[in-house]
């Protein structure tokens, strides 16, 4: 028990370590100007986030863009659950939904949103774009999930006279939700993707815009600032997506 | 579930109070390999057991014991001939939730804990839980106080004590035991065979079990119906001659370790003498 602990300690300094070492290094550049004036200290990005004269114009961009994340997570994630259930339960569909899933998933989302832009607008091209990222890393877990359970208890659930659709709610759907939760952590940096790539395009507000404009008008550290929050956010949403999934496969596997 | 008619001597006409509860005859199961070949899993194949029998299937590994089983629960259909539980075809039995089952895998589900999964076949049949009789189940497989444990937490001879209690719930009209004790040590197995045998003595609901453990079918068993190797026939069946309840020690007297020589040389028999 205290070797694994032991083992835990040690993965975790070695971690810190890196990262200490990463950020030692970019302070190190910035202030040596090793990489000309694109690159600034992280001193200088941090100070310039703690500007509170900064935050109403940081924290309007944050807001539209977790806004987007969300509306789009949402979407996708809804819409990729009863994409793989319907394949799942009618198994004719599956070839053509696994198709075209993977061609949706093979156009590049940066090719896609101009097009989403004169479809559906300036506003809601990011969620769009979100969306349609989210879809198929949920369709791909969610179908694998589903079809994961046990040949003996498929077996069990017949014999003891259930239908199809019994089978699907009693373990298939249990079954399915640890891989599920998997892909829930794995979607939501590619929907941050999505959202950003979406903002480029022109969105009204949005930590995208802020990148665009900032590198536009040359200010280096505001444009780092923006690339920083969007890293944060990204992390905190995989960390807390991580929790989820740790909780998710104890209960159910 | 497709049913070919062959023997005339299958109609549902029979008089039901002589006639056997499952009625194996004249099966044939084929198995298409990935490759396209094809495998005879059993030729021929007739059995039948009646009313509060406990019927076990003894053969080596591949002769279709497991095979027969299956298709008593309606998990395979013959390639040719007919099976028939109570007259009817056994995939109706299933529908009705008349069947209770345990596998080599205890099948339990892992995010379950052991009362819910006692308590599954209630929920599968649309059925309120009887959470009086789930308790009792328990009790009765030596399972109180762990109602609440996962399975992974648990044993293995702890699991196939779920999964018999599992079986039993629904009070079946036939119980369906393919190695219930395959994976247990040789301690564990011959307790759970003690156990299983006080159980089933108490019930008696129409039993087949298969099993590849000659001392497990002649202490469990009213009739042991030995099959060979692939294609699976029977080359020998045994009247088992000891009363019920039966008591661990007959496992210690002659006569049964008299009948265990005889079943094992039955088994170690080549096919071709048999013919």
């Amino acid at each position: 028990m205290s070797g694994v602990l032991s083992e835990r300690i040690r993965t975790l300094l070695l971690g810190s370590l890196g990262v200490g070492m990463f950020l030692g290094l970019w302070e190190v550049v910035g202030q040596l100007r090793l990489l000309g004036l694109s690159w600034p200290p992280l001193t200088e990005v941090l100070a310039l986030l703690g500007t509170p004269a900064r935050w109403s114009l940081f924290g309007r961009a944050l807001g539209a863009s977790l806004e987007a994340l969300t509306v789009g997570y949402l979407i996708g994630l809804i819409c990729g659950i009863i994409a793989a259930a319907l394949a799942h339960l009618t198994p004719s569909l599956k070839p053509g939904l696994d198709r075209t899933s993977a061609v949706i998933h093979a156009i590049p989302s940066i090719a896609l949103a101009p097009l989403f832009i004169l479809f559906l607008g300036r506003n809601a091209t990011p969620a769009a774009l979100a969306a349609l990222s989210v879809f198929f890393v949920i369709y791909v877990a969610t179908s694998s999930g589903l079809s994961s359970v046990p040949r003996p208890l498929q077996d069990l659930v017949h014999v003891l006279g259930g239908t199809r659709l019994t089978q699907f709610v009693r373990l298939d759907l249990p079954a399915a939700l640890p891989v599920l939760a998997s892909g829930m952590r794995l979607a939501a940096p590619a929907a941050l993707i999505g959202v950003i790539v979406g903002e480029w395009f022109g969105a009204p507000r949005g930590l995208g815009v802020l990148v665009i404009n900032a590198m536009q008008n040359f200010q280096i550290p505001l444009l780092w600032s923006a690339v920083l929050l969007a890293v944060l956010v990204s992390l905190t949403l995989f960390g807390l997506l991580g929790l989820f999934q740790h909780y998710v496969a104890r209960c159910f596997r | 579930m497709r049913i070919s008619t062959l023997a005339p001597h299958s109609s549902h006409s029979s008089d039901t109070a002589t006639a056997p509860l499952i009625r194996v005859s004249e099966v044939t199961k084929q198995f298409q390999l990935d490759d396209g070949r094809e495998i005879q899993a059993l030729r021929d194949m007739s059995l039948e057991l009646g009313q509060s029998e406990f019927v076990a299937l003894l053969g080596p590994s591949g002769c279709g014991k497991s095979t027969i089983l299956r298709l008593v629960a309606s998990l395979e259909s013959p390639t040719s001939g007919l099976v028939e539980v109570n007259g009817r075809p056994p995939a109706e039995l299933a529908r009705q939730h008349r069947l209770g089952v345990a596998f080599q895998d205890h099948a339990l589900l892992p995010w379950l804990d052991v009362a819910a999964n006692v308590a599954l076949p209630y929920k599968v049949a649309g059925l309120p839980v009887d959470g009086k009789r789930v308790s009792e189940l328990i009790r009765l497989v030596g399972l109180a106080g762990f109602e609440r444990a996962r399975p992974k937490q648990l044993s293995g001879g702890m699991r196939q004590r779920v999964a018999i209690a599992r079986a039993l719930i629904l009070a079946p009209d036939v119980l369906l035991l393919d190695e219930p004790f395959g994976a247990l040590d040789a301690v564990t197995r011959r307790q759970m065979n003690i156990e299983l045998q006080r159980i089933w003595s108490e019930q008696r609901i129409t039993t087949l079990l298969v099993t590849h453990a000659v001392d497990e079918a002649l202490f469990l068993a009213d009739r042991i119906i030995v099959l060979s190797g692939r294609p699976g026939r029977v080359i020998r069946t045994l009247e088992v001659p000891f009363a019920r309840p039966r008591h661990a020690d007959i496992m210690r007297s002659e006569a049964f370790h008299r009948l265990c020589d005889e079943l094992t040389d039955a088994l170690e028999t080549p096919v071709e003498d048999t013919l």
